[in-house]
């Protein structure tokens, strides 16, 4: 394996991590609904509202 | 597309009525104030769609989620509602029918858990409800879906197809009925309001309703706002009231009809005379409990652990070795991949089996209808610190998770009440601690591992309910929520709905694992790998050693003499379950079995148990602390909650250790 492909897995797994800890503090500050890893259908309807405004 | 809104009184079934018709899952329970928000499904292959509302008792609200109702039938006009009744229960469940009757929308009342009703010895004539209430009666049964087809057909229908309802008219008293005339024809009239709307409001406004009453100031109708000083000091709530009562005392009298046998008893009250026996409840409590860590931990969950553990440190550790080292990756990818990624990953996976085991048990006891009178059981405790059984609720939620126990927490009415209950529903123990008890407890307490978790969830429960009656001195909460549970009739636990409910819980555990925990760890392995000088081979010189060597000394008086736990620890903000995965990467070890030897080895009991303490009440997760912030709306009590954590933690298993020292 190459030293690309090695720097490059590394960087992925890096990136993917540093990316969930960036998202997990960002959920904490929105609280309720965000903080929770219940995908329930109030949740649905909330980001589907968030997605498209009426 | 024609709309159904599903309402009726809490635990009558609605949920799960919706889940049997409409292509979504909801989470039920058996017991009360499961459904906070509306939900909204559609039946399959039609056009119609389902609205699930919140339970209530009555339109005119006392909590926060009971206005939902009011608030969706004052914004919304349903093409038709389906009113969910508990069978058994009638004469309590139609006040709320009577008020929906009264809108003049088109209603169809389904008495439900009508199984139930038939054990009792009773039935109602289904004609003679209807002309009574004057709209369509059915039965159904959610649970075995008996009746669901015929429901079905009902509720599937063109906007077109449904027969529309007058509006049920009560007999209330001369002067009352006097009001709602002048009331409803004014705002025909003036405001051009729908006649039977106006109708409806205004025996709502009269009836004292809040919700109705904001309305109506909002909309400024002066015809209702002039006379509410009259309205109140006549008394018409109460006239209202006992109309209303009487005619349901009357429609139900004539609809009874005895059934024949009579043979069976209720064995509901039977269990019931035990398991809420005011001295034997409590100890029975206890045994459940026990007896549910006695099968996630002693019997099944580790078990199972053992072997999945096996095969993740066994051959999936050393075939991704292998593989990782053909294809010529680089010693710092592959330690990242297998020292941390499956060590630490998997070494909190491999917790799965104790977390479903735990799960099912707990979806058992609500889907039985055990949990109402465990809340009942321990109203008699909660009573003694100023708090109520409705709390216990949110409680128990929060074993599942601490996030989701806060937000239950809206069911309590009292502001005070409700900020008490959010701040110590960190303190219960939640799910993500198991994987970390159950290292330790395999380790350093074999033979008990199940009584040393029962502890700890019961010292969590004891230092919640100390801290309730402290913050209960100090706000001076003296006004008091009320407490009304429903004890609902045992059932068998269905296979599908105890699948559902577990899974339900624990799929959160697994998402973590690829999300949270997959940081967590990196992040563990960075720090453990990389120090002052760059990366380091010695993990004695990392970041990671470094900072727990620092902190060291200020975890020495409760028994920790080495920094690994210590580090781990700080990664447990993320999520729980992160400090174990970090203690997996820290001790460098590849499987459950090296590092419980590892944990025997650094660890006395002593020492252990207070560790165990220390992880149980320390700072609470990100997720929680950011759910405290936005339920209380300050990031003071959010700021608070961290450091009362810190605080007890710290002084309790300062003094687990020092006194347990002397002593042993």
């Amino acid at each position: 394996m190459g030293l690309l492909i090695n720097i490059f897995v590394l960087a992925l797994i890096f990136g993917f991590a540093g990316y969930q800890i960036y998202r997990a503090v960002k959920r904490s500050k929105q609280g309720k609904c965000a903080a929770c890893d219940y995908d329930c259908e109030a949740k649905k309807m909330l980001n589907q509202s968030k997605k498209h405004p009426v | 597309m024609t709309t159904v809104a599903l309402l009726g009184n809490p635990n009558t079934g609605k949920t799960t009525l919706f889940n049997e018709l409409t292509d979504k899952y909801a989470y039920v329970g058996n017991w009360t104030g499961v459904t906070v928000e509306k939900k909204v499904g559609q039946i399959r292959h039609s056009h119609t769609e389902v609205i699930d509302l919140p339970g209530v008792y009555s339109l005119n609200p006392i909590t926060k989620d009971e206005s939902v109702v009011t608030n969706y039938l004052l914004g919304n006009s349903p093409d038709l509602i389906l009113n969910v009744t508990n069978a058994s229960q009638l004469k309590r469940n139609l006040l709320l029918s009577v008020e929906v009757l009264e809108l003049g929308v088109p209603v169809i009342i389904t008495l439900n858990m009508i199984d139930d009703l038939k054990r009792s010895g009773h039935y109602y004539n289904l004609d003679t409800l209807s002309s009574k209430l004057g709209c369509p009666v059915r039965t159904t049964n959610a649970r075995n879906k008996e009746g669901l087809t015929e429901l079905r057909a009902d509720l599937v229908c063109e906007q077109s197809e449904i027969k529309p309802n007058s509006p049920l008219k009560l007999n209330y008293p001369m002067m009352v009925n006097q009001a709602i005339r002048q009331a409803a024809d004014s705002l025909t009239k003036d405001y051009k309001i729908d006649a039977k709307f106006a109708h409806w409001i205004a025996i709502q406004y009269i009836n004292h309703n809040k919700v109705v009453r904001k309305y109506a100031t909002i909309h400024q109708l002066k015809p209702l706002l002039s006379q509410k000083a009259y309205y109140d000091a006549q008394k018409f709530e109460d006239q209202i009231f006992e109309t209303r009562l009487s005619f349901i005392e009357n429609t139900l009298t004539t609809a009874t009809e005895q059934l024949q046998s009579t043979k069976h008893v209720a064995l509901t009250s039977k269990i019931d005379k035990v398991v809420t026996h005011p001295i034997l409840g409590l100890p029975i409590f206890v045994g459940i409990f026990y007896l549910m860590f006695k099968l996630s931990f002693d019997w099944i969950g580790t078990p199972l652990s053992g072997y999945l553990d096996g095969f993740l440190s066994g051959p999936v550790s050393t075939w991704a070795n292998q593989f990782l080292t053909q294809v010529g990756a680089l010693p710092m990818l592959r330690s990242l991949i297998v020292n941390g990624l499956i060590a630490g990953v998997g070494g909190v996976l491999v917790f799965i089996p104790q977390i479903f085991v735990l799960f099912a048990c707990i979806t058992i006891l609500e889907d039985s209808g055990y949990m109402s009178r465990a809340a009942l059981v321990t109203d008699r405790i909660m009573e003694m610190i100023g708090l109520n059984g409705k709390a216990f609720i949110p409680l128990i939620i929060g074993f599942g998770c601490n996030v989701t126990g806060i937000m239950a927490a809206r069911t309590i009415e009292q502001p005070k009440e409700r900020l008490i209950t959010t701040l110590i529903s960190p303190f219960m123990s939640c799910s993500a601690r198991l994987p970390i008890y159950s290292l330790f407890v395999a380790a350093l307490f074999p033979r008990h591992q199940a009584l040393i978790v029962l502890s700890l969830y019961f010292l969590g429960i004891v230092v919640a309910l100390l801290m309730a009656k402290v913050y209960h001195i100090i706000f001076q909460a003296e006004e008091h929520s009320v407490f009304i549970v429903e004890l609902p009739q045992y059932h068998i636990p269905r296979l599908d709905i105890v699948w559902h409910g577990t899974w339900d819980k624990g799929k959160g555990f697994i998402k973590k694992a690829g999300t949270i925990i997959f940081a967590g760890t990196v992040l563990i392995w960075l720090l453990s790998n990389f120090g002052v000088s760059g990366y380091v081979t010695q993990i004695d010189q990392s970041f990671a050693a470094n900072l727990g060597q620092i902190l060291l000394p200020i975890f020495k008086p409760m028994g920790i003499s080495t920094w690994q736990p210590i580090s781990a620890l700080l990664t447990g903000v993320l999520a729980k379950e992160v400090i174990s995965s970090s203690m997996m990467v820290l001790f460098h070890t590849s499987n459950q079995g090296a590092l419980i030897a590892m944990i025997g080895g650094s660890f006395t009991t002593l020492s252990a148990y207070a560790l165990l303490v220390f992880i149980l009440l320390y700072i609470p997760c990100f997720a929680t602390i950011g759910t405290i912030k936005s339920e209380t709306g300050s990031a003071k009590w959010a700021a608070y909650s961290v450091v009362s954590g810190l605080v007890i933690s710290y002084t309790l298993a300062f003094l687990i250790f020092q006194i347990g020292s002397l002593l042993m």
